[in-house]
C-alpha cells in the first residue's frame, strides 16, 4: 500500500492557545479509498481537515497530500476539493455565478460551461439562475459540493457534508460521492455519524479529544470493541472509558 | 485573479445598492454645500477661492468617510460570512485578494470623484483654478483614500469583524481629522506645528489652501505636503504587511 498512499499524516499536532485540538495524529489514506474520519463533536475532525487543506499549519509533525508537503502551500494549486464546515456561500449570487466565480479562481477557461455541467451533476440545473439565498439547506450543501468539484479534484475532503440534511438530501449526496469514488476520486469523509460512514467507507479512523483511538475496517472495529451495534462501537471508542489504540 | 475578486465585489456593491446609495448621499452633500455657498447670506460673501477650498475639504472628507465604511466591510464580510476559507483553499493568494479588494474601494472613490466633477466645474467657473483644483483633488483623494483603505484592510485582517474594524477606523479618522480643523493660532505653537506636519489630512488641507487661496499650483510648491501624505501611505502599507503576517501566523482560526 505504501507506494499508493495519497494522504500521509505523521505525528501531527495542533493547539489553540493552551487547548490541544489534535495530538500526535498519524494515519494514511490510499489512492482511490473512501476513507471515513469519525469522531464526536469537538474531537478534532475539522482541525485535521484544515491542516490537510493547508488552512492551518500543524504545530508539530508533517502532512503530505498527493506527494506534496501541505506546508509548502503548493498543493493548493493541485487537485484537491474541499467541502468545509463553514457556510461559505455568496447568497446574492446565482448558483451559476457562484460556480463560475470559483471556476475562474481555478483558472478554468470555460467557467460558465463548467458551472452548468456541475450544476447538472449535483441536480441543481433547474435552479442555476436562482439566487443562492433562495436555496434550501440541502440545495446549498449540494452547491457547496459542486464548488468542491469545480477543479475536478483527485482528492475530496468533506467535513460533515450531510449535516442538517433530510434523508433525501443525505441520500443524493451519498450517491454522488459513491459515483465520484467509483471514478477514482479519493474521498476523505469526516462525520460523527457512524452509520453513514459504515455505509460508504472502505476504511475509517476514529478520533476523540484530538487523539486517534481506532483505525481499520468496520469489521476491525467490531473485533476490537466486541460489539456489533454501530452506536455501541462508537460509544465504546469515544466514551469516557475509551482507551486509545 | 485579483480582477475576479474586483469583479465579484463591484457586482456585490451594485446588487446590494451599497455604492449607489453612497453616490446619492455624496451628491446630496455636494448639492447642499454648493447651494449654501451660493445662496446663504454669510457663506455667499466668501471669496470664490475660499468657497473652493471649503468644497475641496468636503469632497475629501466625505470620500474618506465613505471609503472607510466600504473598506471596513469589504474584507471582513468574507470572515463573517465564512467565505474566506473557500477563497484561501483556492489558488487565490492573499496578495491577489488584497489587490482585488483595494481596487474595489478605489473604484468607488473614482465614482465619487466623478460625481464631484460637475460641482467643481460650476463652483470654479471664471476662477481659472478648475483644472488645478480637479487634478489636486484627484491626486490627494487617491493617496488619502488609498492610504486609509490599506490601513482599514490591515485592521480587517486583525479583527475579522466589521463592527470592530469600523469603530477603530472611525476613531482613527477622527483622530486625524480633528487636528486638521484646528485654527491657525493653535497650529502655531510647537506641539500644534508637529501635529500639523505629521497629519496627512492637515497636509492635504494646507496644500489646498496653498493652491486655491495663494495660487501656488505647481507640484514643487506643494512638495512638503505631498511628502507628508506619501509618508502616510507608506506607513499604511507597512501596517497592512504586518497585519497579513499576523494573519498568516494565526491562520483562519483566531486563537
Amino acid at each position: 500500500m505504501t507506494e499508493n498512499i495519497i494522504i500521509d499524516i505523521k505525528d501531527a499536532s495542533k493547539s489553540y492557545g493552551d487547548r490541544a485540538a489534535v495530538r500526535g495524529l498519524s494515519l494514511s489514506v490510499a489512492k482511490g479509498e473512501f476513507f471515513g474520519f469519525l469522531g464526536p463533536n469537538g474531537a478534532g475532525k475539522t482541525t485535521t481537515i484544515r491542516m490537510l487543506t493547508g488552512i492551518l499549519s500543524p504545530d508539530a509533525g508533517s502532512i503530505t497530500v498527493a506527494g506534496k508537503l501541505v506546508s509548502d502551500k503548493l498543493h493548493r494549486a493541485g487537485k484537491i476539493g474541499v467541502l468545509s464546515e463553514s457556510k461559505g456561500l455568496y447568497e446574492w449570487m446565482t448558483g451559476k455565478e457562484f460556480l463560475s466565480f470559483f471556476a475562474g479562481l481555478y483558472g478554468i477557461a470555460e467557467a460558465d460551461e463548467a458551472a452548468e455541467k456541475l450544476l447538472a451533476e449535483v441536480g441543481l440545473k433547474d435552479r442555476a439562475d436562482s439566487l443562492v439565498g433562495s436555496y434550501s439547506r440541502g440545495m446549498k450543501q449540494r452547491l457547496k459540493l459542486a464548488r468542491a468539484l469545480v477543479n475536478e479534484p483527485d482528492i475530496l475532503f468533506l467535513d460533515e457534508p450531510t449535516l442538517g440534511l433530510d434523508p433525501q438530501g443525505q441520500d443524493s449526496i451519498q450517491k454522488l460521492l459513491k459515483r465520484l469514488n467509483e471514478k477514482g476520486v479519493t474521498v476523505f469523509y469526516s462525520s460523527h455519524l457512524l452509520h453513514e460512514v459504515s455505509r460508504l467507507c472502505t476504511r475509517m479512523a476514529v478520533i476523540d479529544k484530538g487523539v486517534l483511538v481506532a483505525e481499520g475496517t468496520l469489521d476491525d472495529l467490531r473485533r476490537r470493541t466486541h460489539k456489533d451495534d454501530l452506536r455501541d462501537i462508537f460509544l465504546s471508542l469515544t466514551g469516557p472509558d475509551a482507551e486509545p489504540e | 485573479m485579483n480582477k475576479l475578486i474586483w469583479k465579484k465585489d463591484i457586482t456585490a456593491e451594485i446588487y446590494t445598492w451599497k455604492s449607489a446609495l453612497w453616490l446619492l448621499l455624496t451628491a446630496i452633500i455636494y448639492s447642499v454645500t454648493c447651494y449654501l455657498l451660493l445662496t446663504n447670506k454669510e457663506l455667499s460673501l466668501l471669496d470664490q477661492t475660499e468657497m473652493l477650498w471649503l468644497l475641496a475639504k468636503i469632497i475629501i472628507g466625505a470620500s474618506l468617510l465613505v471609503a472607510i465604511i466600504d473598506a471596513s466591510s469589504i474584507l471582513t464580510v468574507e470572515f463573517e460570512q465564512e467565505t474566506m476559507e473557500d477563497l484561501l483553499i483556492s489558488p487565490l493568494s492573499v496578495k491577489d485578494l488584497i489587490i482585488g479588494k483595494f481596487l474595489t474601494v478605489m473604484t468607488v472613490w473614482a465614482l465619487m470623484y466623478a460625481v464631484a466633477v460637475p460641482y467643481v466645474l460650476v463652483s470654479s467657473a471664471g476662477s481659472g483654478l478648475g483644472p488645478a483644483f480637479l487634478a489636486y483633488i484627484a491626486l490627494y483623494g487617491t493617496l488619502m483614500v488609498g492610504g486609509f483603505t490599506l490601513f482599514v484592510l490591515g485592521l480587517s485582517f486583525l479583527y475579522r469583524s466589521f463592527k470592530n474594524t469600523l469603530t477603530t477606523s472611525l476613531v482613527f479618522y477622527l483622530a486625524v481629522g480633528i487636528p486638521a480643523l484646528f485654527s491657525a493660532t493653535l497650529k502655531a505653537n510647537p506641539f500644534g506645528s508637529i501635529i500639523s506636519v505629521a497629519n496627512p489630512l492637515d497636509a492635504v488641507f494646507s496644500s489646498l489652501d496653498n493652491i486655491l487661496v495663494d495660487y501656488h499650483t505647481a507640484l514643487t510648491a506643494n512638495a512638503t505636503y505631498l511628502a507628508s501624505v506619501a509618508g502616510f501611505v507608506v506607513v499604511a502599507v507597512v501596517f497592512l504587511a504586518v497585519s497579513v503576517k499576523v494573519f498568516d501566523r494565526h491562520g483562519i482560526v483566531k486563537e
